[in-house]
């Protein structure tokens, strides 16, 4: 026989919603900061952005310039992040579609 | 319980209750250490490993170029990369449909550094029963020096790792010295504390709530899965109905399952869940729970196996299947393109040409009555070593080439960009024609590239 649990996962062992939103906004985010900082540093170097008499702040140097670039994907995608989940959060509830099943549990075929 | 407000959402500063793994053995917790060791030893080895007279595994970033044992790449072969992550996606999909979360429980860094802060905590703190005990106990002196060796042993640990990390990016013995000598530059130590407190947080504080929460792939997992999916299981026809028993009953006859009810598999759950329920998607798949209970049925005489590795199929008696649609289009398609990935980085050019017209003139007529144009062609070195380079053309009869020759020096790595002027004799095309602009290493011939471009001559 098998089963897929219909049961909650307890309530001591859940994390304050708090924590659960600070880690929903910022890991996600800081993925794609990091994919974002490869892709665009392949292909640009930080110190040709400085290459003037005035160099931004931050791009004087590449090991700077990376860690401005990867900060600042990581705050752009951080705020999107937040206002998703700021969506998300304030949505008015409506009630399940016919195919819809807790999407907290693992699907089981059949 | 006690707390009316963790039993709603968990509440919005209501702290969660720590979870505390029991300490089990079995083989499939000597293969997770096992596992954790090769993992942790790659990690923390790697960096100190010499190849060719430098570091054998460096992310140069400053000088913006990757250096894998003997294979240097620049930032023109980032699509290397690319092709490495779509690798890594689909290797994580093929074992996912073949035997379920084996990356979880075996190979995440998530679990493998959480499982190192695991035994640390019991090294300090003792067993499962002695920490609840210790976090329970007033702060005497024995509490205060416990909980404080652990977390100098925790933060020792991460600022290791965060060196190490960091060590990948900048030469480590070098780096070794800087820290020895408290002469970091401001990045490197930012990064040695960014990567040393986040293993802390994650390894010390967040362990299985980062799977619940943050993982995409803890979500997403269930649509790789199918019936042949190898998952945790606990059989619940055999086990149930489940229940204490004195030693030598006839559990049958009592009408009671193979399940004395002992809830070690419980206690010994990393995520805290209790696989009797069935699958869940908190499941990290660590097995845990199949060397608790086979521990068990050991113990009071039963067939092992009442948790354990199973499908779908398995469970309901029916023929397992390995090769099936799923798993055979993920590894064709894995083969396909790791054979792709290997060829290609094998076989790559290690030169580059781009050929660029000047814009400001269409051509010259020169007093002799050739015709020319001029280019502005960059050859692009990729090679570990500097080399002289011929320029050449072809594409139009009597076509010559004019440049600073007769052979280019571009230094290992470097884009070196070469005025080139073309002539063609008068009379040789009226119009445009497409030529040929090619380039060579004149001390290793097999080093060439070749680039069109347009050349324009007056109409008639």
């Amino acid at each position: 026989m098998f089963r897929v649990s219909s049961g909650e996962y307890p309530a001591k062992l859940r994390w304050p919603r708090l924590g659960q939103d600070v880690a929903i906004v910022l890991w996600p985010s800081f993925l794609v900061a990091s994919f974002a900082t490869m892709v665009c540093f392949a292909f640009i170097d930080p110190v040709l952005i400085g290459n003037d008499d005035y160099p931004p702040p931050g791009f004087t140097t590449r090991m700077s310039g990376y860690a401005v670039g990867f900060f600042f994907f990581w705050l752009v995608a951080s705020l999107s992040s937040l206002l998703t989940l700021y969506l998300v959060r304030t949505a008015q509830p409506e009630p399940p579609g016919p195919d819809e099943t807790d999407a907290n549990r693992v699907r089981s075929s059949e | 319980m006690s707390d009316p407000v963790s039993t709603m959402d968990g509440g919005l500063y209501a702290a969660r209750q720590k979870i505390y793994p029991r300490d089990i053995n079995g083989r499939f917790q000597r293969l997770r250490t096992l596992a954790a060791w090769v993992l942790l030893g790659i990690y923390y080895l790697g960096p100190w490993l010499r190849f060719g007279g430098r570091q054998a595994v460096l992310f140069d970033l400053p000088a913006r170029k990757f250096h894998i044992f003997g294979l240097t790449l620049w930032p023109q072969d980032f699509y290397f990369l690319t092709w490495l992550l779509v690798i890594a996606a689909l290797s994580l999909f093929f074992f996912t449909a073949l035997a379920g979360r084996l990356f979880c429980g075996y190979a995440c860094p998530q679990t493998v550094w959480t499982e190192t802060f695991l035994w640390m905590e019991r090294l300090v703190e003792g067993n499962r029963s002695q920490q609840m005990k210790l976090a329970k106990a007033p702060w005497t002196a024995d509490k205060i020096l416990r909980k404080s060796a652990k977390q100098g042993l925790w933060l020792a640990f991460s600022l290791w790792t965060g060196f190490t990390f960091v060590g990948y990016f900048t030469p480590i013995t070098e780096l070794a010295r800087l820290i020895a000598h408290l002469d970091t530059g401001p990045w490197e130590t930012f990064w040695v504390l960014f990567y040393g407190g986040a293993t802390y947080v994650n390894a010390g504080f967040m362990r299985e709530q980062v799977c619940k929460y943050m993982c995409p792939y803890a979500r997403f997992q269930s649509a790789m899965f199918d019936r042949d999916t190898l998952i945790i299981t606990y059989e619940e026809v055999r086990g149930e109905p489940r229940g204490a028993r004195a030693k030598g009953v006839d559990h049958k006859a009592r009408g009671l399952g193979d399940c004395v009810d002992c809830t070690l598999c419980v206690q010994v759950c990393p995520t805290g869940i209790d696989i009797r329920e069935g699958l869940q998607y908190e499941c990290i798949a660590c097995a845990a729970c199949i060397d608790a209970c086979d521990h068990v049925m050991d113990r009071v005489g039963y067939p092992r196996g009442l948790i354990r590795y199973d499908t779908q199929h398995g469970l309901e008696g029916r023929p397992k299947r390995v090769l099936r649609p799923r798993t055979l289009i993920y590894a064709t398609l894995l083969l396909g393109l790791l054979t792709g990935f290997l060829y290609t980085i094998t076989h790559r050019n290690f030169v580059a040409v781009d050929v660029l017209r000047d814009r400001n003139a269409l051509y010259r007529e020169r007093p002799d009555g050739a015709i020319e144009n001029v280019y502005n062609v960059k050859i692009l070195n990729k090679d570990g070593a500097a080399h002289e380079f011929r320029v050449v053309g072809s594409g139009l009869p009597g076509l010559v080439l004019d440049y600073a020759g007769p052979t280019v020096w571009v230094g290992p790595g470097e884009v070196q960009a070469v005025p080139v002027r073309i002539r063609v004799p008068r009379g040789a095309l009226a119009g445009g024609a497409d030529i040929e602009v090619g380039i060579e290493a004149a001390d290793r011939p097999e080093l060439k590239a070749s680039g069109k471009a347009r050349f324009i001559a007056p109409s008639g």
